[in-house]
Protein backbone atom coordinates (compact mmCIF):
# COMPACT_ATOMS: atom_id res chain seq x y z
CA UNK A 1 0.00 0.00 0.00
CA UNK A 2 0.84 4.20 -0.41
CA UNK A 3 1.33 6.35 2.52
CA UNK A 4 2.04 10.07 2.03
CA UNK A 5 3.30 11.05 5.48
CA UNK A 6 2.76 14.80 6.75
CA UNK A 7 4.94 15.86 9.88
CA UNK A 8 3.97 19.17 11.77
CA UNK A 9 6.38 19.21 14.81
CA UNK A 10 10.08 19.39 14.97
CA UNK A 11 12.97 17.00 15.28
CA UNK A 12 12.94 17.66 19.62
CA UNK A 13 8.56 16.56 19.54
CA UNK A 14 8.16 12.91 20.35
CA UNK A 15 5.72 13.09 17.58
CA UNK A 16 9.07 13.97 14.63
CA UNK A 17 10.26 10.59 16.21
CA UNK A 18 6.66 8.66 15.88
CA UNK A 19 6.67 9.35 12.36
CA UNK A 20 9.84 8.56 11.37
CA UNK A 21 9.02 5.04 12.94
CA UNK A 22 6.45 4.76 11.71
CA UNK A 23 7.86 5.55 8.23
CA UNK A 24 10.49 2.97 8.94
CA UNK A 25 7.53 0.17 9.65
CA UNK A 26 5.96 0.82 6.51
CA UNK A 27 9.37 0.01 4.58
CA UNK A 28 10.03 -2.70 6.66
CA UNK A 29 6.76 -4.20 6.12
CA UNK A 30 6.58 -3.85 2.18
CA UNK A 31 4.60 -0.78 1.63
CA UNK A 32 5.70 2.32 -0.05
CA UNK A 33 5.77 5.89 1.11
CA UNK A 34 4.76 8.33 -1.85
CA UNK A 35 5.71 11.04 -0.28
CA UNK A 36 7.14 13.02 3.27
CA UNK A 37 5.70 16.40 3.50
CA UNK A 38 7.32 18.80 6.38
CA UNK A 39 4.47 21.83 7.48
CA UNK A 40 4.32 24.36 10.49
CA UNK A 41 7.11 23.22 12.41
CA UNK A 42 7.98 20.49 10.96
CA UNK A 43 10.56 22.44 8.73
CA UNK A 44 12.84 22.46 11.45
CA UNK A 45 12.76 18.63 11.25
CA UNK A 46 14.48 19.09 8.03
CA UNK A 47 17.11 21.78 8.97
CA UNK A 48 20.66 20.65 8.64
CA UNK A 49 21.70 23.05 11.94
CA UNK A 50 19.92 20.82 14.22
CA UNK A 51 22.56 19.83 17.25
CA UNK A 52 21.04 17.25 19.27
CA UNK A 53 22.29 17.08 23.07
CA UNK A 54 24.56 14.12 23.50
CA UNK A 55 22.41 12.51 25.36
CA UNK A 56 19.45 12.25 23.40
CA UNK A 57 18.46 10.51 20.02
CA UNK A 58 19.35 13.49 16.83
CA UNK A 59 16.03 12.68 15.10
CA UNK A 60 17.13 15.39 12.26
CA UNK A 61 20.09 13.31 11.82
CA UNK A 62 17.88 10.05 11.39
CA UNK A 63 15.63 11.90 9.00
CA UNK A 64 18.37 12.87 6.97
CA UNK A 65 19.85 9.49 6.83
CA UNK A 66 16.28 7.55 6.17
CA UNK A 67 15.47 10.01 3.48
CA UNK A 68 19.02 9.73 1.92
CA UNK A 69 19.07 5.92 2.22
CA UNK A 70 15.66 4.96 0.69
CA UNK A 71 15.66 7.89 -1.97
CA UNK A 72 12.56 9.20 -0.74
CA UNK A 73 10.64 12.15 -2.01
CA UNK A 74 11.03 14.52 1.26
CA UNK A 75 9.10 17.88 0.63
CA UNK A 76 9.46 21.08 2.91
CA UNK A 77 6.69 23.85 3.01
CA UNK A 78 8.45 26.60 1.15
CA UNK A 79 6.32 29.43 3.24
CA UNK A 80 6.67 27.48 6.16
CA UNK A 81 10.35 27.16 5.99
CA UNK A 82 11.12 31.18 5.08
CA UNK A 83 9.48 32.05 7.66
CA UNK A 84 11.18 29.71 9.92
CA UNK A 85 14.73 30.34 8.62
CA UNK A 86 14.99 26.92 6.86
CA UNK A 87 16.75 28.16 3.62
CA UNK A 88 18.11 26.60 0.69
CA UNK A 89 20.95 28.00 -1.74
CA UNK A 90 18.56 29.13 -4.04
CA UNK A 91 16.82 30.79 -1.26
CA UNK A 92 18.98 32.22 1.08
CA UNK A 93 20.59 34.29 -2.09
CA UNK A 94 17.19 35.38 -3.53
CA UNK A 95 16.51 36.94 0.28
CA UNK A 96 20.38 37.76 0.63
CA UNK A 97 20.55 35.51 3.85
CA UNK A 98 23.76 34.80 5.19
CA UNK A 99 23.32 30.84 5.47
CA UNK A 100 21.82 27.57 4.17
CA UNK A 101 20.38 24.80 6.61
CA UNK A 102 18.63 22.51 3.70
CA UNK A 103 20.67 20.84 1.60
CA UNK A 104 19.91 17.73 -0.75
CA UNK A 105 17.54 15.31 0.21
CA UNK A 106 15.14 17.96 0.81
CA UNK A 107 13.22 20.24 -1.45
CA UNK A 108 11.27 23.22 -0.78
CA UNK A 109 7.92 22.79 -2.85
CA UNK A 110 4.64 24.35 -2.03
CA UNK A 111 1.57 22.59 -0.03
CA UNK A 112 -0.05 21.38 -3.20
CA UNK A 113 3.01 18.79 -2.53
CA UNK A 114 0.75 17.51 0.38
CA UNK A 115 -2.56 17.76 -1.38
CA UNK A 116 -0.93 15.41 -4.63
CA UNK A 117 0.93 13.16 -2.06
CA UNK A 118 -2.71 12.51 -0.28
CA UNK A 119 -4.49 11.80 -3.61
CA UNK A 120 -1.83 9.44 -4.92
CA UNK A 121 -1.06 7.61 -1.59
CA UNK A 122 -3.81 4.46 -0.12
CA UNK A 123 -3.15 6.33 3.41
CA UNK A 124 -1.90 10.03 4.74
CA UNK A 125 -0.54 9.96 7.89
CA UNK A 126 -0.27 13.14 10.06
CA UNK A 127 2.57 13.19 12.76
CA UNK A 128 2.37 16.28 15.00
CA UNK A 129 1.68 18.09 18.86
CA UNK A 130 4.01 16.08 21.39
CA UNK B 1 -16.73 4.55 6.02
CA UNK B 2 -14.64 3.86 8.78
CA UNK B 3 -12.14 5.71 10.47
CA UNK B 4 -9.01 5.32 12.95
CA UNK B 5 -8.28 8.48 14.90
CA UNK B 6 -5.03 8.95 16.68
CA UNK B 7 -4.60 11.65 19.38
CA UNK B 8 -0.89 12.48 21.21
CA UNK B 9 -2.18 15.12 23.65
CA UNK B 10 -2.61 13.92 27.62
CA UNK B 11 -6.59 13.98 28.07
CA UNK B 12 -5.71 16.19 31.23
CA UNK B 13 -4.70 19.21 28.94
CA UNK B 14 -7.06 19.62 26.72
CA UNK B 15 -10.47 18.49 25.30
CA UNK B 16 -9.42 16.10 22.30
CA UNK B 17 -10.56 12.93 23.76
CA UNK B 18 -13.87 14.12 25.27
CA UNK B 19 -14.52 15.67 21.28
CA UNK B 20 -13.38 12.79 19.90
CA UNK B 21 -15.05 10.43 22.11
CA UNK B 22 -18.42 12.18 21.01
CA UNK B 23 -17.66 12.31 17.43
CA UNK B 24 -16.49 8.87 17.08
CA UNK B 25 -18.42 6.54 14.90
CA UNK B 26 -19.63 2.76 15.66
CA UNK B 27 -17.07 1.33 13.37
CA UNK B 28 -14.24 3.82 14.11
CA UNK B 29 -11.17 3.03 16.28
CA UNK B 30 -9.24 5.05 18.41
CA UNK B 31 -5.28 5.16 19.02
CA UNK B 32 -3.47 6.20 22.09
CA UNK B 33 -0.36 7.59 21.65
CA UNK B 34 2.44 10.05 23.55
CA UNK B 35 1.27 10.92 26.50
CA UNK B 36 -2.58 10.80 25.21
CA UNK B 37 -1.64 6.92 26.80
CA UNK B 38 -2.40 8.97 29.79
CA UNK B 39 -6.31 8.43 29.98
CA UNK B 40 -5.59 4.67 31.08
CA UNK B 41 -4.70 5.64 33.98
CA UNK B 42 -6.60 3.31 36.83
CA UNK B 43 -9.30 5.09 38.23
CA UNK B 44 -9.28 8.38 36.12
CA UNK B 45 -11.81 9.84 34.58
CA UNK B 46 -10.50 10.12 31.16
CA UNK B 47 -10.38 5.70 31.78
CA UNK B 48 -13.99 6.25 33.06
CA UNK B 49 -15.34 7.70 29.64
CA UNK B 50 -13.29 5.48 27.86
CA UNK B 51 -14.87 2.62 29.53
CA UNK B 52 -18.01 4.09 29.28
CA UNK B 53 -17.86 4.53 25.06
CA UNK B 54 -17.91 0.77 24.11
CA UNK B 55 -14.71 0.46 22.59
CA UNK B 56 -14.42 -3.22 22.52
CA UNK B 57 -12.03 -4.18 19.79
CA UNK B 58 -10.96 -0.47 18.99
CA UNK B 59 -9.10 0.87 21.19
CA UNK B 60 -5.05 0.51 20.80
CA UNK B 61 -2.20 1.86 22.51
CA UNK B 62 1.29 2.38 21.30
CA UNK B 63 3.57 -0.15 23.69
CA UNK B 64 6.19 2.28 23.57
CA UNK B 65 4.42 4.86 24.90
CA UNK B 66 2.47 2.86 27.24
CA UNK B 67 5.83 1.10 28.65
CA UNK B 68 7.74 4.78 28.36
CA UNK B 69 4.84 6.00 31.16
CA UNK B 70 4.58 2.53 33.23
CA UNK B 71 1.11 2.55 32.07
CA UNK B 72 -0.59 -0.84 31.65
CA UNK B 73 -2.93 -1.14 28.67
CA UNK B 74 -5.73 -3.32 30.90
CA UNK B 75 -8.88 -5.18 29.80
CA UNK B 76 -10.37 -2.69 27.08
CA UNK B 77 -7.18 -1.52 25.17
CA UNK B 78 -4.74 -3.60 23.11
CA UNK B 79 -1.00 -2.23 22.93
CA UNK B 80 0.55 -2.40 19.33
CA UNK B 81 4.30 -1.99 18.18
CA UNK B 82 5.18 0.05 15.54
CA UNK B 83 4.55 -2.74 12.47
CA UNK B 84 1.32 -3.13 14.26
CA UNK B 85 0.39 0.76 13.95
CA UNK B 86 1.02 0.08 10.28
CA UNK B 87 -1.46 -2.54 9.59
CA UNK B 88 -4.31 -1.09 11.76
CA UNK B 89 -3.93 2.46 9.57
CA UNK B 90 -4.71 -0.02 6.38
CA UNK B 91 -7.76 -1.52 8.81
CA UNK B 92 -9.33 1.94 8.56
CA UNK B 93 -10.74 3.55 5.45
CA UNK B 94 -8.99 6.55 6.43
CA UNK B 95 -6.86 8.26 9.38
CA UNK B 96 -7.61 11.38 11.29
CA UNK B 97 -4.79 12.69 13.69
CA UNK B 98 -5.50 15.41 16.47
CA UNK B 99 -3.06 17.54 16.13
Amino acid sequence: MKFAIAVFSPAHAPSSRRALLFAQAALAGGHEIVRLFFYQDGVHSASANVVAPQDELDVAGQWRSFITEHQLDAVVCIAAALRRGVLNAEEAQRYQRPAVNLPAPWELSGLGQLHEGAQSADRLMCFGGD
Amino acid sequence: MSTLHVISHSPFGDNRLSSCLRLLGSDDGLLLCGDAVYALQPGSAPLASLQASNLQGRLFALEEDLNARAISAGETTRAIDYPGFVALSLNYDKVNSWL
